[in-house]
Formats: C-alpha cells, sequence, structure tokens
C-alpha cells in the first residue's frame, strides 16, 4: 500500500510539475508581472494534481496489482 | 450457521455527504476480500454488502475499509444486567460468548456491576441474540439496564444536525456583519455604520474564525480524501473557499500583488461562500432526517411494554421479551404488543397504521390480531403467535428499510455522472483559467466591469486575479451537491408514504418498474373476483317462487361438501332460508343430486341428469343460455319430476374490481386478464368487469409465457395476483404485484406486496410510484439543470458581452438554491395522498358505479 502511494505521488507530482512549469515557460514568453507567472503556475500545480491524483493512484493500484 | 454461506450486512455508516462519497464508500467496500456487491443509499446512510465469503469479509475488515476513506460505521450500544457471575472466568465466558454474536464489535463485562456493555451495528444483532448468548453460556439475562438501547444512529444524525445548525448561525452572524462592513461605503450605510467596520483588518479578523471555524471541515474532510486520492464535494469548496480567502489576504497585505488591490479584499465572497456552502449542507442534513420519518413512525408503533399472563399471574414486562405461546391481556385504548391470536373477549382494532384501512376491524375469538395496531373498544386475551423480528411489523419496516437501500436505475446513472463530475470540475476550472489567463483577460477584460450584486469594480485586477477568480467561481457554481440526494430521497419519501397505505415495495426498482408500467394483467379467480362461488341467478317456473326454488336446492346440497353444493347453501341462508335435513340423499356422479323432502322428490343437477330421469326442459333451456353465456354455471331443479327452475352460481366480482379497473384505463394502461377457464366465461367475466383483452384457457404454468409474450411486444408488464399461485408469471413480470398477502409480508413473491385484497391498492401503488418518479424527475432536473445554466456563467460566458461576473458568494448561494429545491420538492410527498384515496375521488367513483 505505501509502494502505491509513493509511486503515485512520484507520478502525479511529476505530471503536475511539469503542467506547472510548462505554464511558466509559456509566460516567460508573454508580458506577464511574477505574480500571475508565479501565482499561475502555484494554481495549475494544485489543480492539476486534484485532477490527476484520482487518475493515477487506481491506475497504479491495478499495475501493481495492490 | 454456515461461515462460508453467503450473506447480506447492512451497515449504517456515518459522514457521507454527497454522491461521490457514495462511490467512495462502495468503492472502498468493493475492495475487500470476499465482498461480491455494495449499494450505498446517502439518504438512508446505509450499505448494503453482499458478501461471498464471510470469513475473509469479517464485520471489522468492513468496518477498516469505510473508516480508512474517512467515514464512520455507526455503533449502538447497550448495557445489559447479566446474573450469576461470580469471577473472572464467568467475565471471560460471558464476553466470549457475546463477542460471538454476529454484528457485536465490542463487548466489556464488568463483574463489579454485573454489566455488560455490548457495542454493535444495528440490525447485525439484536437484544434476543443477546439473551440467547448469555443464557447459553449459562448466566442469567437480567435486561437492559437503561430504559431503552440508545438509538446511536439518531443519535448521530441529530449531532450532525446540531453541528451544522451551530456553524449555521456562527457563519452567517459574523458573515453578515463582515457583509455589512464591506459595504459600508456604498448606498446609504455611511450614515448608520461605523467608517472602522469597513477596515480591512477588522474584516481579516472576523472572516478567519469562519473559514477555520464552520469552514474548517471542508478542509479536514478534502483532505482526508485526497490522501487516499479521493475527490469529493468538500475539496470544490475548500478550493473555492480558501482561494477566495488568500486572495482577500493579498489584497490586505500586499495591495500591490495585482489581485485587485485594497477595495476589492473578497472578505464577504470568503465569508458569505462559507455561509452558503453550510446552509446547503444543513439543509441535506434536514431533508435527511425527515424522508425516513416513515420507518421511524413504523419504528415508533412498537409497543415497549406487554400485559402477560404466567403461572395465573398478570405482569407486565418489556415486549421484546414476549415469547411464542404467550398468554396477553389489552385493554382499551393499549397497542397491541405482539401477533398473535385472539382467544378470548371481544374489541375493535384500528389497523389502519399497518393496513391502511380507515375502519376498525372488528376482533372476537379465532381472529388474528397484529403487533402495532391500537386496540379501540373492548378488553381481550390473546395467545402471542409472532414476536420480536417475526411480527408483521418487524417484516414491513425490514421490508422498506431494505426498499429503501436499494437504487433505482435512474439513480445509478445519476451516481455514475456525479461520481465523475468532480473531476470533470477541476479540469473544466483548470481550462477555464488557461482560457482567461492566456485569451480572455487580453481580448475582453473591461477595468469598468463589475461582479454582479457586488460594490466592486474590477478595476485593479491583474490578469491572474481575474483567470482566478473565474475558476473559483466555476469550482463553486458546478457542485452537484442537490444530484446525490435528489433520487434516494424521493424514494425513501415514495417507499414510506406506499407502506402508510400498505402497499410494500421490495425495491427501488421495483417503484421505477411500477411507475413506467405500460399494461396491467389480472389473474382472473381470486384475483378480479372473490375466487369462491356464489349464488347470481334464482329462476322459478311453474307454481314455486325463486325462494322456494332456492330452498329445494339448498335442501339437496345440505350435506353436500361440492364447492357448487356449499354456495347454493350459503346463498339460501344469506337469504334467510335455513334447509331442512333431507330425508334421502343420493349424489350422482357427473350429473347432480336427488333428494327426498316430506314425500317430495328433489332433483337438482345439469341438463343429462334431467334428459335421464324424462324431465322437460321446455321453457327453461334458453334462460340458462343466456345464463351460460354470462359465465356462470346453470344447475335445473326439478321437484317430484317436472322442472321447477334454475339455480346459477358463478365466482362474482369483488366490489372494487370494475373502479378499479376503469381507474387503471383512465390512466392509459392496457390492463388484461388472464384465466384458465374456457373463452366464454371469461369473456362474459371480463366484459363485467371492462377489460378487452382476454387470455383465456391459460394453464398456470404458462402464465409466465403469456408475460413474456407481452414483454416481447416491448410492453412495459405488470402480473397483479396471488402471491403463491402466481409465482412465476409474477416473477417474469416487471412489476409483479402480490395481492391481500395479509399480514406475512416475508413469504410473498412480486416487487409489490399489497397487504389489503383490495384491487384500489393497485390504482394507488401505480399513482405512488408514478409521483414518486415524478418527484425524482423533477430533483434531478433541479440538480443537473441548475449545473448545465450555470456552469458557462460562472465561466464567464456572459461577460464579453455585459462585463459581468459571478462572484464566488453568488455561485454559492446558487448552489444553496439547488440544495433547497431538492429538498422543499422532496417534502412535498409528505403531504401526498394517491388520488384515488382522497375522498372527493371515491365518491366521486362511488356516484359514477352507482349511475
Amino acid at each position: 500500500m505505501r509502494k502505491v502511494s509513493a509511486i503515485s505521488a512520484l507520478v502525479y507530482m511529476g505530471l503536475s510539475t511539469l503542467a506547472a512549469g510548462l505554464f511558466l515557460a509559456i509566460t516567460l514568453a508573454g508580458d506577464y508581472s511574477w505574480v500571475a507567472r508565479l501565482g499561475g503556475s502555484a494554481w495549475i500545480f494544485l489543480l492539476s494534481n486534484i485532477v490527476l491524483m484520482p487518475v493515477v493512484i487506481p491506475a497504479v493500484k491495478k499495475r501493481l496489482g495492490a | 450457521m454456515s461461515t462460508t454461506a453467503a450473506k447480506r450486512i447492512i451497515l449504517p455508516v456515518e459522514g457521507m455527504t454527497c454522491a461521490s462519497c457514495v462511490s467512495h464508500v462502495e468503492e472502498a467496500l468493493r475492495e475487500v476480500v470476499g465482498v461480491s456487491q455494495v449499494v450505498v443509499n446517502l439518504a438512508t446512510e446505509k450499505a448494503t454488502v453482499e458478501v461471498d465469503d464471510p470469513q475473509k469479509a469479517t464485520l471489522p475488515e468492513l468496518m477498516k475499509a469505510v473508516h480508512e476513506v474517512g467515514y464512520k460505521v455507526v455503533t449502538d450500544r447497550v448495557n445489559i444486567a447479566v446474573g450469576g457471575m461470580t469471577c473472572a472466568s464467568c467475565v471471560a465466558h460471558v464476553e466470549g460468548g457475546l463477542g460471538e454474536v454476529p454484528g457485536v464489535t465490542r463487548v466489556v463485562v464488568n463483574l463489579a456491576t454485573e454489566r455488560a456493555a455490548v457495542e454493535y451495528v444495528p440490525g447485525l444483532a439484536t437484544l434476543a441474540d443477546f439473551r440467547l448468548a448469555i443464557e447459553d453460556t449459562g448466566y442469567k439475562f437480567l435486561g437492559l439496564v437503561e430504559e431503552a438501547a440508545q438509538d446511536r444512529e439518531r443519535e448521530a444524525r441529530q449531532q450532525e444536525l446540531r453541528r451544522q445548525r451551530n456553524n449555521l448561525i456562527i457563519a452567517w452572524s459574523i458573515g453578515l456583519v463582515v457583509m455589512i462592513g464591506t459595504f459600508q461605503p456604498y448606498w446609504f450605510l455611511p450614515r448608520i455604520v461605523p467608517e472602522w467596520m469597513n477596515s480591512k483588518l477588522f474584516l481579516f479578523f472576523l472572516t478567519t474564525p469562519i473559514v477555520f471555524g464552520p469552514g474548517r471541515q471542508f478542509f479536514v474532510n478534502s483532505w482526508n480524501g485526497l490522501r487516499r486520492g479521493l475527490t469529493d464535494m468538500n475539496l470544490l469548496y475548500a478550493t473555492g473557499i480558501g482561494a477566495a480567502y488568500l486572495i482577500a489576504i493579498i489584497n490586505t497585505f500586499w495591495p500591490e500583488a495585482g489581485f485587485g488591490g485594497r477595495e476589492a479584499t473578497f472578505y464577504e465572497a470568503a465569508a458569505l461562500l462559507t455561509a452558503f456552502i453550510i446552509l446547503g449542507r444543513y439543509l441535506e442534513a434536514v431533508t435527511r432526517g425527515r424522508t425516513s420519518e416513515a420507518i421511524r413512525r413504523l419504528m415508533k408503533l412498537q409497543p415497549k411494554r406487554a400485559r402477560v399472563l404466567r403461572d395465573g399471574q398478570e405482569m407486565e414486562i418489556d415486549a421484546a421479551e414476549v415469547q411464542v405461546d404467550d398468554l396477553l391481556l389489552v385493554r382499551p385504548g393499549e397497542a397491541i404488543p405482539v401477533d398473535g391470536v385472539v382467544q378470548d373477549g371481544y374489541s375493535s382494532v384500528d389497523q389502519s397504521m399497518i393496513t391502511g384501512e380507515s375502519m376498525p376491524v372488528e376482533k372476537k375469538a379465532g381472529d388474528e390480531v397484529v403487533g402495532g395496531t391500537l386496540n379501540k373498544t373492548g378488553a381481550f386475551k390473546f395467545r402471542a403467535t409472532r414476536v420480536g423480528k417475526d411480527t408483521a411489523l418487524a417484516q414491513i419496516i425490514k421490508l422498506v428499510e431494505e426498499a429503501q437501500t436499494t437504487k433505482a436505475p435512474i439513480q445509478k446513472i445519476a451516481d455514475r455522472v456525479a461520481g465523475h463530475f468532480i473531476l470533470g470540475v477541476h479540469a473544466l476550472a483548470l481550462g477555464v483559467f488557461l482560457f482567461w489567463f492566456f485569451f480572455g483577460y487580453g481580448l475582453w477584460f473591461v477595468p469598468e466591469s463589475r461582479l454582479i450584486l457586488t460594490p466592486y469594480l474590477l478595476t485593479g485586477m491583474g490578469v491572474f486575479g481575474f483567470a482566478l477568480l473565474t475558476s473559483v467561481t466555476v469550482l463553486i457554481i458546478s457542485c452537484p451537491c442537490a444530484v446525490g440526494l435528489a433520487t434516494p430521497s424521493a424514494v425513501m419519501a415514495g417507499t414510506g408514504k406506499a407502506a402508510e397505505h400498505g402497499i410494500l415495495f421490495k425495491g427501488a426498482d421495483a417503484l421505477e418498474a411500477t411507475a413506467r408500467l405500460q399494461v396491467v394483467i389480472f389473474d382472473k379467480t381470486g384475483t378480479l373476483t372473490k375466487g369462491e362461488p356464489s349464488v347470481t341467478d334464482v329462476v322459478a317456473m311453474g307454481r314455486l317462487t325463486r325462494d322456494e326454488v332456492l330452498h329445494m336446492a339448498a335442501v339437496a346440497e345440505k350435506n353436500s361438501e361440492h364447492p357448487l353444493g356449499e354456495a347454493i347453501v350459503r346463498g339460501a341462508r344469506e337469504r334467510g332460508i335455513e334447509p331442512e335435513d333431507a330425508d334421502g340423499f343420493n349424489a350422482i356422479p357427473g350429473h347432480g343430486v336427488e333428494a327426498r323432502l316430506n314425500g317430495r322428490t328433489i332433483l337438482l343437477g345439469n341438463r343429462k341428469l334431467m334428459a335421464d330421469r324424462q324431465v322437460s326442459l321446455d321453457g327453461v333451456v334458453a334462460e340458462a343460455e343466456r345464463l351460460e353465456n354470462e359465465g356462470k354455471t346453470a344447475m335445473f331443479v326439478a321437484v317430484n319430476g317436472a322442472s321447477a327452475g334454475i339455480v346459477a352460481v358463478a365466482d362474482t366480482l369483488k366490489e372494487t374490481s370494475r373502479e378499479a379497473v376503469k381507474e387503471l384505463q383512465r390512466m392509459g394502461l392496457q390492463v388484461v386478464m388472464i384465466t384458465g377457464d374456457n373463452r366464454r366465461t371469461a369473456q362474459a367475466i371480463a366484459s363485467q368487469v371492462g377489460i378487452d383483452r382476454v387470455l383465456a384457457e391459460v394453464l398456470p404454468e404458462d402464465k409466465a409465457n403469456e408475460v413474456k409474450k407481452l414483454q416481447a411486444e416491448g410492453l412495459r408488464v405488470a402480473m397483479v395476483g396471488d402471491g403463491i399461485n402466481d409465482a412465476p408469471a409474477l416473477a417474469q413480470a416487471d412489476a409483479g404485484i402480490a395481492l391481500g398477502s395479509g399480514t406475512d409480508v416475508a413469504k410473498e413473491t412480486g416487487h409489490v406486496i399489497l397487504i389489503k385484497d383490495d384491487l384500489m391498492d393497485v390504482v394507488a401503488a401505480l399513482q405512488v410510484a408514478r409521483q414518486t418518479l415524478r418527484l425524482i424527475k423533477q430533483n434531478l432536473g433541479w440538480a443537473f439543470g441548475y449545473n448545465t445554466l450555470s456552469i458557462p456563467i460562472g465561466a464567464g460566458l456572459l461577460y464579453p458581452f455585459f462585463s459581468q461576473m459571478v462572484s464566488p458568494e453568488l455561485a454559492a448561494l446558487l448552489m444553496a438554491t439547488s440544495s433547497l429545491s431538492v429538498t422543499m420538492n422532496t417534502l412535498r410527498m409528505k403531504g401526498y395522498v394517491p388520488p384515488i384515496r382522497r375522498p372527493g375521488h371515491t365518491r366521486a367513483i362511488a356516484q359514477e358505479a352507482t349511475a
């Protein structure tokens, strides 16, 4: 069970960080304030986590046969 | 008890608030090894678990699974006085014995006080089980220490209601001050509200206790879910409240950050958002409490005490202690404690609470009495025949409870949609944020625009603040909190209302199937008709009067055991004619009977008998044919070799058959009659009752096939019949309606059980079912329709055209409105009376029938 949690966290946190990073990268090309860039990235990270968690955890659980 | 046999366990679960909670609990229980099927009902707060392997899927395992996803299985606790314990090993024995009772979660026996504190899951174990367990280990069960076992389930419900009410009071009282403070510079408020109330710090100190007091539950619950990878509506609330509060803090302490500055702090958004969400929560808790009132009302009928005659002594004991064959006394005005048969005395009993009959029923020696009904006039003694969980009332409660824990097909769809909704909403909020951040703000943002119903201009709002605000509004406005309650609350209200009228639906699926019926098939004998022949016509020929003809026939049949003969004797007695004993009697098999009375020879029988005895039937044959065409059996009477007349016997219609059929046809249903009788007889009865389509000469075993044929035509079919003889057809039908089961409801086949033998209850069952389905559709309409309409508005669809945005608190108000609509709509069922049971309607039908 602990293994499932760790692997799942790694996957959804990784993907969320990627999404937030991508957002930040796009905003760097535009004329945005740092509050918008960092705040936006944090919001993207949070929502991505929420969206990915219930998708990733059962998938990992299924794959590991837990 | 076999440990490997499959079994069903019903667990009361506390803490579920929405459809996604239902999915979480279902999923958690399904994952327990040995569980084959799980159905969770939000309105009853119960999980029905089908266990294939009870050794693996034990109660502690199931409770653990529920606990792990953040919910709790409700347990009850009783303190039992135990006699005969002398040492520590006695304690171990009693603890061991009680601990083995299925459903017991914890036992603590105290030798000093001689008490056993037993914690158990209500419904899985009963007081009788505890008594048996204690007595089996060789000790004495001395009764409960408390007056009655505490109803933890109800207590938990009331505690939740109290908690939400307190939250509501705190959130609203402080929230309104925050709102007044926020609006201080506007309208007439500067004249009556001091300026310091608009201080951002003052608002911060007022809002913080709301967010972390009444609002704390959303953060805690969503975190508990998230840790296990589960998202529910708490998460929507938490992100919404959290984001609004965070913006307010940033604008107070870092006004230049680009969220609108000090003039757009949104404290009132965070405060009112919490207040409105808690209002919704409170309304849902109220609905859950109200809709299970029917069960509570039935439970309240169970008398607490009973007056028993033991060893010639009258003593008052706990009703749960009454045993089969106990002799009980009931005085006028007292409730009958258990089921039984009257031994002595006479009274009238109000049975309306069980059967729905409005008039009291007379009871004399030999009559059955039902526990929970009310003795009106006289006193009587009765012998207990069914006690505890076997009484009619206990069976009815169990049946209604089970029905309320099932899911209607329409609900399964709604649950599936709601289960994926939260995830979809967060994805949508993400999309909305990206859209307004990268495109929307640049294309349409107008600094002079404002939030609907707030004083805020969005002048100082930066791209992040604007996109975040829209995203948060979508989260709040999309919350499908009313969806979870829409169907189960209506099903609970509907099944409860039906039970009040003596109609028991075995499940929500039966209720929905009944509501969608297109064809109703009635079995003829015993359903449309009384099931026993009676004299319908007496035709006199020659010198004898009709009474004399009937008298002669009754004399001939007095000693007969043939149903037709019994009908003639009964018919004569009903008309005040007491037949004498015949001087001689001779049964002629297949033909009739011959008898002698005072020197006269009486013949009663068919044409063949008359022909054999050379009795001329001139003048009566035509009359006989007319009667036979009406489906009646015509029996010729001859006295001293001359034809005297005809006695016609037939199975007659029940008083309400014609009206019930007419009403069903008026409701747009096709009514069909099925019978094993020949076509002519069947047609005659059908035309009397007003049925056009007749399925005649159908053998009992072929009735199910006839139902199947109609279903193959694409029709949704109900079969109304005797629960025992017509079992296969009842099972095959979309809705099998077992009629007149009396009070032994547990053994009945069929999806719908009618306690009374009244066809009008078939109509009432359809009306209640249709009304419930209507209610479900309306509730789902309110819940989903609201979401469908409000999401695009929340996402800023109107902004490019009108420069107006929905504020988070307005979104919360709209969300609470959808919960309120569902609550109010469901509560309408409380006052519902099926049209057929309304006084005006009954009168109209009676007048119509007379006309």
